[in-house]
């Protein structure tokens, strides 16, 4: 069996996977079994006490030392990660792990807290393309963290008041400064918590219904990444694709999607300790020997 | 020391845009001069004889405000020379008595004429290379160009410069070299060990530091690196073209080590490895320069070669760093590369060796697209190519 964790260092949470696949099992990785998976929230904490500590708790639910790691693979901010063996780009461990959680995906929603990317992905996993949103914060995680603050709702419970919402209010989808001004506004005017939730949730659904149809996916579109729980924007998001002529979308989600980049990213790490392992070309040229 | 505190002394070399080092040589030496070289190829062993530091030219490495530099050019032209330009301008080249302008390019070419316009009182020479490699024809006009080169010098100096002078600069060099070559071995056979952006930084002190002194720093980051212990990575091996001249910030170079590649060879700093071997220290020794110029130089875009198709020198630099794909980073603008490139491109892709291409500029600050496309690109490599 090969051993490999994935660690996903995000801006606002670090999330780790533990994996256990056969060996042999190529880049299929199939009789794969997650073993364990942690979540640890940042909370203004130094980034690298998280990490140790998502990755410890991770370790020890596995029961399993860190010696027995054949491979720690990072995403996203991967370099804080001093013990990583290898990294993989975002959207790669995203792509892979989407596959693992709905083999029919053929595309990701990775909802981050600071951007959204639309990933076109064949049934290997390997990307075809992809969109990015721009640099604003409005229509990420963060931005719908700190309105949820505002509001004094928490994150878990916004999915659900958001579907109560039935006369939902416009809320700026171009710029964040603009959106939590709405929001206040809103607020003030007697407007229900459900209601602005679920116009906030139409205004990103909007945005990422853009985003999906400019990338010219097709079939099942997998949401991942911190947002992927939040029942509330999938609802939203089904009904935008509808509005906007793209109902052949099949929008789903998954309870471990949030852990999409940390569960690929491990899969990939398997797949590469075995290709090292056995390609003679690739052991070579590691071999300290060719030092002057 | 170890190597992170040798890159730290490299890097402060790197940031000075004053020169400290070279004040501190004048200091050192009273009345000896100094010589700045533009990239990518200077005899800087004729500098060395005459007594004369040779001082690598290179941009503003994106630390100053371009203001006045923009005014001498089109909007069509590279970086470097409105770098150098605003440099000479706010008087941070005063310590320079003169300046040699390699036959790099047009605008390179065309910098020396400016410089005789703006800097009268300067000595200015536009050091040109031969066309044609025959001994007998290119070497005969090269070895008469470095002796113009050496009588300039020996003027400005108010001293002769001797065979035997040049005998011992030649051998100074030809340590150097070998010095440069073994850290590029070492960073082949274990890129996780010797990283690009120190390895950079430490080849980059080779143009403000006496020549001995860049030698014994090189040495002794080797012996450091290898008594360092620094865990391996699976990174993918890389090999990245189009850097000779205009040099790319720091910030792309850790870009491309934190997207996932391991960087096993570079063009960063060709003009301190211009010459594959060492110049023989036999007979008279500017002919020696002159043929090690015709036999060894560095297959590159600005060198003409008329005997060898354009592609295969990069093909045997990715056979021979055993590198799994190659990154075209080349200067915006940039002539010599980009015209190049397609060349090169056509030979990986017979080989069927990825790549893939970016352009920076040296005052370049954003790379969160270089971070995607470099990582994308390791990605690629790791997880999708046949090997």
């Amino acid at each position: 069996m090969v051993i490999t964790t994935g660690v996903d260092i995000g801006s606002s949470a670090v999330k780790v996977a533990v994996l256990q696949s056969p060996k042999g099992s190529g880049r299929e990785r199939a009789g794969t079994r997650v073993l364990a998976k942690v979540v640890e929230r940042n909370r203004r904490r130094d980034a690298r006490q998280v990490i140790e500590l998502a990755y410890d708790r991770a370790l020890s639910e596995a029961n399993l030392p860190r010696e027995k790691v054949d491979y720690v693979a990072t995403t996203g901010e991967g370099e804080l990660v001093e013990f990583r063996t290898g990294h993989f780009y975002g959207m790669t461990a995203h792509a892979r792990g989407a596959i693992f959680l709905d083999p029919a995906a053929r595309a990701a929603l990775d909802v981050g807290a600071l951007h959204a990317r639309a990933i076109k992905l064949d049934a290997r996993a390997k990307v075809l393309d992809y969109r990015m949103t721009s640099q604003c914060a409005s229509g990420t995680g963060q931005f719908l963290e700190n309105i949820a603050r505002y509001l004094g709702v928490t994150l878990e419970e916004i999915g659900t008041l958001s579907q109560e919402g039935k006369t939902p209010e416009k809320v700026s989808g171009i710029c964040a400064v603009l959106a939590e001004t709405d929001v206040i506004n809103m607020v003030s005017r007697g407007i229900s918590t459900a209601n602005i939730l679920r116009g906030i949730h139409e205004s990103m659904a909007a945005g990422f219904a853009k985003l999906l149809r400019s990338s010219k996916v097709e079939g099942v579109v997998l949401v991942t990444g911190g947002l992927s729980a939040d029942t509330g924007l999938a609802a939203c998001l089904n009904d935008a694709l509808h509005k906007q002529g793209a109902s052949k979308l099949d929008v789903r989600t998954h309870p471990d999607a949030i852990y999409a980049g940390a569960i690929g990213a491990a899969l990939w790490g398997a797949y590469r300790f075995e290709k090292l392992a056995f390609t003679p070309g690739l052991a070579d040229i590691q071999k300290e020997e060719h030092l002057p | 020391m170890t190597p992170e505190q040798i890159a730290e002394k490299a890097d402060a070399l790197y940031h000075d845009l004053d020169l400290g080092r070279v004040k501190q040589f004048r200091d050192e030496h009273p009345g000896a001069k100094v010589i700045g070289y533009l990239p990518i190829y200077a005899p800087r062993e004729v500098v060395d004889a005459a007594g004369m530091l040779p001082v690598g030219i290179t941009g503003g490495r994106g630390q100053i405000e371009i203001i006045r530099g923009d005014a001498y050019f089109q909007s069509y032209i590279c970086q470097i020379p409105r770098s150098t330009i605003e440099l000479a301008l706010s008087g941070r080249f005063q310590l320079i008595d003169g300046f040699l302008f390699p036959s790099t390019c047009d605008v390179i070419r065309n910098l020396s004429g400016m410089w005789r316009v703006l800097f009268p009182e300067k000595y200015v020479r536009y050091v040109d290379v031969p066309q044609n490699f025959d001994p007998k024809v290119g070497g005969k006009f090269f070895r008469g160009e470095l002796g113009h080169l050496r009588d300039d010098l020996a003027k400005l100096g108010g001293r002769p410069v001797t065979d035997d002078d040049l005998r011992r600069s030649i051998v100074k060099y030809n340590e150097n070299r070998s010095a440069v070559s073994d850290l590029f071995a070492l960073r082949n056979a274990a890129p996780w060990r010797a990283l690009a952006l120190e390895s950079y930084l430490v080849l980059f002190a080779g143009n403000v530091l006496p020549v001995e002194e860049h030698t014994t720093l090189i040495r002794d980051y080797i012996a450091a690196v290898n008594a360092s212990d620094r865990p391996m990575r699976d990174n993918a091996r890389v090999v990245t073209i189009g850097s000779f001249c205009e040099q790319p910030p720091l910030g792309l170079i850790k870009t491309l080590e934190m997207a996932g590649c391991y960087i096993v060879w570079d063009d960063m700093t060709l003009s301190k490895r211009w010459l594959t071997q060492e110049i023989s220290t036999e007979g008279d020794p500017l002919t020696a320069i002159a043929e090690a110029f015709l036999t060894h130089s560095h297959s590159n875009a600005v060198l003409y070669e008329p005997r060898r198709e354009k592609g295969d020198a990069l093909m045997d630099i990715v056979r021979r760093t055993k590198a799994e794909g190659v990154v075209f980073a080349a200067p915006s603008f940039c002539d010599p590369a980009l015209l190049e490139q397609p060349m090169l491109t056509e030979a990986l892709d017979r080989e069927q060796i990825p790549w893939t291409a970016f352009k920076y500029s040296e005052n370049l600050g954003q790379f969160q697209v270089i971070r995607e496309q470099a990582g994308t690109f390791a990605d690629s490599i790791k997880l999708w190519s046949p090997a």
